[in-house]
């Protein structure tokens, strides 16, 4: 072939790679620690986000401090800089990875959430207020119904997100997880390792954002939309 | 109440600071000295503008590919397939650190390789924008367009453009952002020059301050390049085509 394996491993060697990483517990340890990475730093950070998009919602007063200083400089600090700091702070391990996933998902979030508070009907809130005069009610039987689709996209869109950032965040600070797989694989130099990570991740988020979260989607919308 | 929120971060960064080890939390002063020698320093002056003029040139990059690949599915629905089942949810599901690594494995460290990861990067954004914008054409306009002349670029620059105005905006703005944090993870491993290099470097000697430095000149490239070029233009766009945007 024109190149080395090392540059560019054959088709063959990575399904070699591929299967090594399938069958082993090593490969299946490493992709369950990247998924709980992920939901975890998902929940956490759509939580944040959202109950920020929430205030500036209902609280006019920190409404531009939200959405005019902090989101933009959260949005803008670099994801690099979050792993490097978090690395400082905490050390190699789980706390910094998912700490580092959560800060660069926030802005995310809470843009989304701020935008599907901002389509919410009029008409509905009004409906909700003639029922009834408490606004726990109100918000728990009107509001958040009506925000289960925008939650779920927002949700869906974290979820893809959520991995690229994963992986660079184990690749720097983690110490399991298929980002530190990659960053083992490219010490030792084994590229066809790294595709074949690579492989996987794609795979994975594709199809269960096709088979699994779109499906949903579509379900939720008919529903509450 | 917004200044007020900045202000009290401020001040309860500068707190914290004093009661935490340089390493861990440093001093508001000395990352503010450190941010202005990044600006003005000659040694530190290099590396920003190395960095500034890799992402614009990846953001221009990334219009123009995304844009033709956009283009060929509209134009030729043949293609459509290949780009927005094929080529897309690849470029979209692709791991940047993927592009990172393999691009550091290939290319030696220098400036292709960084434009390199960053053009791959922001290719599925401006894609899935302009092809909005192209399927958002009205086919009357097309029509009438094809009535006027026969010459392509005519069309194109006369019509097509305008039309698309709102969503390159749009695509522009999105990879400015997308691209000002991804610039570290594409030098961070290996560019021997650059902003990446600079924060690696004060990393791995513990020199807080000029890393935190850093951190901030991106949020100001961020927020200056957002507010200087790219709303005033998308508001005079805007206001031109108007009605091209529903």
């Amino acid at each position: 072939m024109l190149a080395t394996p090392v540059v560019l491993p054959g088709p063959i060697a990575v399904l070699r790679s591929l299967w090594e990483l399938a069958i082993s517990t090593r490969g299946v340890r490493h992709l369950v620690a990247s998924i709980l990475h992920v939901c975890v730093a998902v929940a956490v950070s759509f939580l944040i986000g959202g109950l920020l998009a929430l205030a500036a919602h209902y609280m006019r007063v920190v409404r531009f401090a939200v959405h005019n200083r902090l989101g933009p400089f959260l949005n803008s600090f670099s994801g690099i800089g979050w792993m490097l700091l978090a690395l400082m702070w905490f050390g190699v391990g789980g706390v910094s990875v998912i700490f580092a996933i959560s800060a660069v998902l926030v802005p995310f979030a809470l843009v989304n959430t701020a935008a599907g508070l901002a389509a919410l009907d009029e008409t509905m809130t009004e409906m909700g207020r003639s029922f009834t005069r408490n606004r726990w009610r109100q918000f728990l039987l009107v509001t958040l119904p009506s925000l289960y689709p925008f939650v779920f996209a927002t949700l869906r869109i974290m979820f893809g997100v959520a991995w690229k950032v994963t992986l660079t965040a184990e690749l720097f600070a983690g110490d399991e997880g298929l980002g530190y797989v990659i960053n083992l694989s490219r010490q030792e130099y084994d590229t066809s390792a790294i595709f074949a990570v690579i492989i996987v991740i794609i795979a994975f988020v594709y199809s269960t954002d096709r088979f699994i979260l779109a499906p949903l989607q579509t379900r939720f919308e008919r529903q509450y939309a | 109440m917004g200044e007020a929120l900045v202000l009290f971060a401020l001040l309860g960064w500068w707190l914290l600071a004093r009661r935490l080890p340089e390493f861990v939390l440093p001093a508001p002063m000395a990352v503010a000295a450190r941010l202005t020698d990044l600006f003005v320093d000659t040694g530190f002056l290099g590396h920003t503008i190395a960095s500034v003029w890799r992402v614009v040139a990846s953001v221009i990059l990334a219009v123009l590919i995304g844009g033709v690949l956009a283009a060929v599915a509209w134009r030729w629905p043949l293609l459509q397939g290949i780009v927005h089942e094929r080529i897309k949810p690849f470029l979209n599901s692709f791991p940047s650190i993927g592009w990172a690594i393999l691009a550091a494995i290939w290319f030696p460290p220098e400036d292709f390789a960084v434009v390199f990861v960053q053009v791959l990067i922001l290719t599925p954004f401006c894609l899935i924008n302009i092809s909005e914008g192209l399927r958002a054409i009205d086919g009357e306009m097309v029509e009438m367009a094809r009535s006027f002349t026969r010459a392509t670029f005519r069309r194109i620059r006369l019509v097509g453009l305008p039309l698309l105005a709102p969503y390159l905006m749009s695509a522009v703005r999105i990879s400015y952002g997308i691209g000002w944090k991804i610039a570290l993870v594409s030098e961070v491993l290996g560019a021997p020059s650059g902003l990446g290099y600079v924060m690696v470097r004060a990393q791995t000697s513990a020199d807080m301050p000029t890393f935190l430095a850093v951190c901030l000149a991106i949020v100001i490239f961020y927020i200056a390049g957002e507010r200087i070029v790219i709303v005033p233009l998308e508001r005079r766009l805007r206001v031109s085509f108007a009605g091209a945007r529903t």
